[in-house]
């Protein structure tokens, strides 16, 4: 019996090794077809995962004495070191030189992989909007192990990190986005539906309302609540593809947004999200759109009259719109320049794993990625982390976004609050779309 | 006019005198600038065609020695007997062939097309690993080095030609080659200015001159989002980046942005450094006045504000003009005091682009004035005391003795400091992206907002959206503007033409 399932194993690895020279496609598509556990499966070329978080040791071949740098976020550094200690002790046979932690936040790391990748990190955390970036610039390496990260993470998150049918990163967390966070004792929990009752609860109690209408990765909820939903990029690799939308239906809507910001000026305030926990703890907050990483600062201001809840509706013309907002993941990346490409594909699976991440989510309440986690306490127990989900629903994900995004969506929400917009103009506002729209996709 | 009828003149016919005077010497400051750049080019040419015609003189009267010298360097020194410089100019040739086949053929050989092969990725043991292909970038940088010291080389080349024939002249008439000893001698003596300055000129060349050679020629490429060393390649697109610039159609947002934000750039200039000269000096003066108490007291309160970094009084000034800050907070307790009852919410940075162009020019003003005030004091409390007195005695008015005294004077020594701070004010980073960043936003401009400058655009192009080539373009034009302006107003100025004045 064996035998046959040596000679079985041995088979299947040349087959991959040919299926390997045929370039690296099929990732997304052997998702479905295999249900079972991730244990050493030979997918790949030959790469040997052991578990949810190790693979075989033969996989660092050449590799010792290893230094590598790693990049995380400013918040999860002391975690991250404690993580790294656990993955030298799992490789007793392996000489860890120096692996070096490194504050590095997830939307800056692209950016800074791209202006000297030679010496960046080799492996970094980032978010999903920047991984067309890191590849066009072919400065993320693909991930070796995709069969098993494929399997053990959420769907979505291995699609957002799939493109032209190869997996380059690995998925860290399924959270990065923002939902309505209220003070319980200003907005009744019925209330919370509607962004007009949660403006009229605000605005009765002398409480403002946050929403950061100055930063495109807020604003554009906009845009996207209006119908101009993007989709992803054109063939040139950079320019920003957007969904067919109704031209007229998406000025009333932005018109909708601005008729109540100026309905409710000195309610409706458009602040950095830094301000809503302050706000909270000074008492002069009623309800804002804070990002899931502020969750903690929020809770500790507000202690038990913290409410957190999907984004509202807005009423357009008599119907109720959801608020669709901007959703995104955090990844994984190798560094494709890396000197020790074997280890920093290891310890990015390690870091990814299903340990790190249950650890993360008990610890810096990051919403996880993998399957497993997802069904623990941690997750389903967490009102933050069900808002969260609800909210991913209602969302367009963050992947895909072209560097001239941010500005223009910016400035479309700094035009919908001025003070000197007149929200009745229709005029204006659908030379103010068809100008953000040919903004960001660079026409002109 | 002669002078009689000049000190006729009432002030402000005077004024008007003096500023149509100015206004007619721009023309031809402009043009004596354009004819000695020209002189300089024709200068330039003749040069070489000289350099050509020495070049086949020399060989046509060159000993066997000196012809060799012509292919191998440093023969015509060696068969004279000058060994050492022989070796030397030898050696130089050696290390360049080596240095040319071994590094810089690779790159510079790719120099016209900046790279054909892209990089891909490969599998191996289930690791993927990149191939690297052409890197751009590299062979930009390299080229350039190459080229410097390919010129370095050639400038050796000829002065070993030049030392071969001198030693044929010399040996002709009987002469010895001089020892290396006496050359020594020579350095640390009649020629100790090359000892000194060849280290520093050295450097100079490696950390100023090469990268500002590589920053010029990225501006004639595509080097951006879309061509990204090392996955893909960039090439060259000759002048396509300065054409986005000067684009004027309607709907070119990059020409539109360009033309708008040089305006206010030099709006913004001006304003900066006049603001700052003029009150500074104000505020000096009325330290600097007799019967004032305290002068040591209220110059540290000002010099205080210097003891902050300047980055972070822009960042906290930032801050405090939030809707929710401290001065809009301070406001409506104000308004509170006096009956009001709204709370006031004053868009200082994010509201119309006047008012928040006049919110930065008046905090450059308050964090600028302090050195302004520095430098005023010192210069007033320099000015000689005898001039004012014989001014008093001749019964000149306050302010008499300011305009005839202490403002041709002052004007004399800051003319050149006010260059330096206009031009740093043209390129005043700090003050535009850490107050507005660049804000408040509009759909008019690409990238930029109604109060960012050529510079802080230029930084938002480069690191926002990787429009590195744009960016060098942009560089390059501001560049330009900032030499031109200096040299014209430096060659007018008194301080330049009358060295002598008030010494």
């Amino acid at each position: 019996m064996k035998k046959i399932i040596a000679v079985l194993m041995a088979g299947m690895m040349t087959a991959s090794v040919f299926a390997g020279c045929g370039g690296s496609g099929g990732s997304s598509g052997s998702s479905g077809s295999s249900a079972s556990d991730t244990q050493s499966s030979a997918d790949d070329g030959g790469a040997q995962v052991k578990d949810a978080n190790l693979v075989d040791v033969s996989m660092f071949g050449e590799e010792d004495n290893i230094s590598l740098k790693v990049w995380c976020a400013h918040k999860a550094t002391g975690l991250v070191e404690k993580q790294i200690e656990e993955f030298k002790k799992a490789y007793p046979e392996k000489k860890f030189e120096n692996i070096e932690v490194v504050a590095v936040g997830e939307g800056d790391a692209g950016t800074q992989m791209l202006n000297d990748a030679s010496t960046a990190a080799d492996v970094f955390s980032f978010a999903s909007d920047q991984l067309n970036k890191l590849v066009g610039a072919k400065v993320i390496a693909p991930v070796a192990f995709t069969k098993a990260v494929t399997e053990m993470n959420a769907e979505t998150t291995v699609e957002a990190g799939t493109l032209d049918g190869t997996l380059y990163a690995y998925p860290q967390t399924n959270d990065n986005g923002y939902y309505l966070v209220y003070d319980k004792s200003v907005v009744s929990e019925d209330k919370t539906g509607k962004l007009e009752d949660i403006l009229a609860a605000c605005k009765d109690a002398g409480k403002k309302f946050i929403f950061d209408s100055g930063n495109g990765f807020y604003s554009c909820t906009y845009a996207f609540t209006a119908g101009v939903k993007i989709n992803g990029l054109e063939k040139d690799g950079v320019t920003q593809k957007f969904t067919e939308y109704d031209e007229e239906e998406a000025v009333k809507t932005l018109q909708a947004f601005s008729k109540l910001m100026h309905d409710y000026s000195g309610t409706y305030t458009s602040l950095d999200v830094a301000q809503i926990a302050s706000g909270f703890s000074t008492g002069t907050l009623g309800a804002g759109i804070d990002g899931s990483w502020n969750t903690a600062a929020d809770k500790d201001a507000l202690k038990d009259n913290f409410g957190a809840a999907k984004l509202p509706t807005i009423n357009v013309d008599g119907t109720d719109k959801q608020l669709v907002s901007l959703f995104g993941y955090k990844y994984i990346g190798v560094n494709a320049a890396s000197k020790f490409p074997a280890s920093a594909q290891i310890l990015a699976y390690y870091l990814a794993g299903e340990t790190c991440q249950q650890q993360r989510a008990e610890e810096l309440g990051w919403g996880p990625s993998n399957k497993n986690v997802q069904q623990m306490d941690v997750v389903t127990k967490s009102d933050i982390q069900q808002a969260i989900k609800a909210q991913s629903e209602n969302a367009c994900v963050q992947v895909n976004i072209a560097t001239t995004f941010w500005d223009p969506m910016a400035n479309l929400g700094n035009k919908l609050i001025a003070d000197k917009t007149d929200p009745s103009d229709a005029d204006y506002f659908k030379k103010l779309l068809q100008e953000t729209i040919a903004n960001i996709r660079d026409e002109g | 006019m002669t002078y009689v009828e000049y000190k006729m003149l009432n002030p402000f016919q005077r004024f008007a005198y003096n500023f149509k005077r100015v206004l007619v010497s721009v023309p031809r400051a402009v043009g004596n600038f354009f004819k000695a750049i020209g002189k300089g080019i024709a200068k330039f040419f003749i040069g070489i065609v000289k350099g050509f015609k020495n070049y086949g003189v020399t060989f046509a009267k060159g000993d066997w020695a000196t012809k060799l010298s012509y292919l191998i360097f440093g023969a015509g020194d060696l068969h004279k007997g000058k060994y050492y410089k022989g070796i030397l100019f030898f050696l130089t040739e050696v290390l360049y062939i080596l240095y040319i086949t071994m590094f810089g053929w690779g790159y510079i050989s790719k120099f016209g097309t900046l790279g054909t092969v892209e990089t891909s990725m490969q599998k191996v043991n289930g690791i993927p690993k990149p191939v690297l292909g052409d890197n751009s970038m590299l062979i930009l940088l390299y080229s350039v080095l190459t080229i410097v010291v390919t010129v370095v080389v050639f400038a050796i080349y000829i002065a070993n030609i030049k030392d071969a024939y001198k030693h044929q002249v010399m040996k002709a008439n009987g002469e010895k080659p001089t020892s290396l000893r006496t050359d020594i001698k020579e350095f640390l003596d009649g020629k100790y200015h090359i000892t000194l300055l060849s280290f520093p000129v050295l450097m100079i060349c490696v950390f100023n001159i090469l990268p500002l050679l590589f920053m010029i020629l990225i501006a004639f490429t595509n080097y951006d989002k879309q061509h990204m060393p090392p996955g893909t390649l960039f090439t060259w697109v000759g002048m396509e980046n300065f054409k986005d610039l000067f684009n004027l159609v309607e709907g070119a947002k990059k020409g539109k942005t360009f033309v708008e934000l040089t305006g206010w750039t030099l709006l913004w200039a001006v304003l900066a450094t006049f603001t700052n000269y003029i009150l500074g000096m104000i505020v000096a003066l009325m330290i600097n006045k007799k019967g004032i108490k305290f002068k040591g007291l209220w110059r540290t309160l000002f010099v205080i504000a210097i003891a902050v970094p300047q980055f972070v009084s822009l960042l906290l000034m930032n801050q405090m003009l939030q809707v929710n800050g401290a001065i809009n907070v301070l406001l409506t307790q104000i308004s509170h005091m006096f009956g009001g009852t709204e709370t006031i919410e004053i868009q200082f940075l994010n509201s119309t682009t006047l008012m928040a162009r006049a919110t930065v020019v008046i905090v450059n003003i308050w964090v600028g004035i302090p050195y302004t005030i520095l430098s005023m004091s010192g210069i007033l409390m320099n000015i000689p005391e005898d001039l004012y007195e014989s001014a008093r005695i001749d019964g000149a008015s306050p302010v008499k003795t300011f305009t005839a005294i202490t403002l041709p004077y002052m004007i004399f020594v800051t003319t050149p400091q006010l260059i330096t701070t206009f031009v740093g004010n043209i390129n005043n980073f700090n003050v535009i992206y850490l107050l507005t960043g660049g804000g408040p936003s509009t759909e008019q401009y690409y990238q930029a907002g109604r109060t960012d400058i050529l510079v802080t655009w230029l930084f938002k192009l480069s690191m926002d959206t990787q429009d590195y080539g744009l960016a060098a373009a942009i560089g390059i034009l501001v560049f330009i503007v900032c030499a031109t302006i200096s040299l014209i107003v430096y060659n007018n100025s008194k301080s330049m033409k009358d060295e002598e004045a008030f010494s």
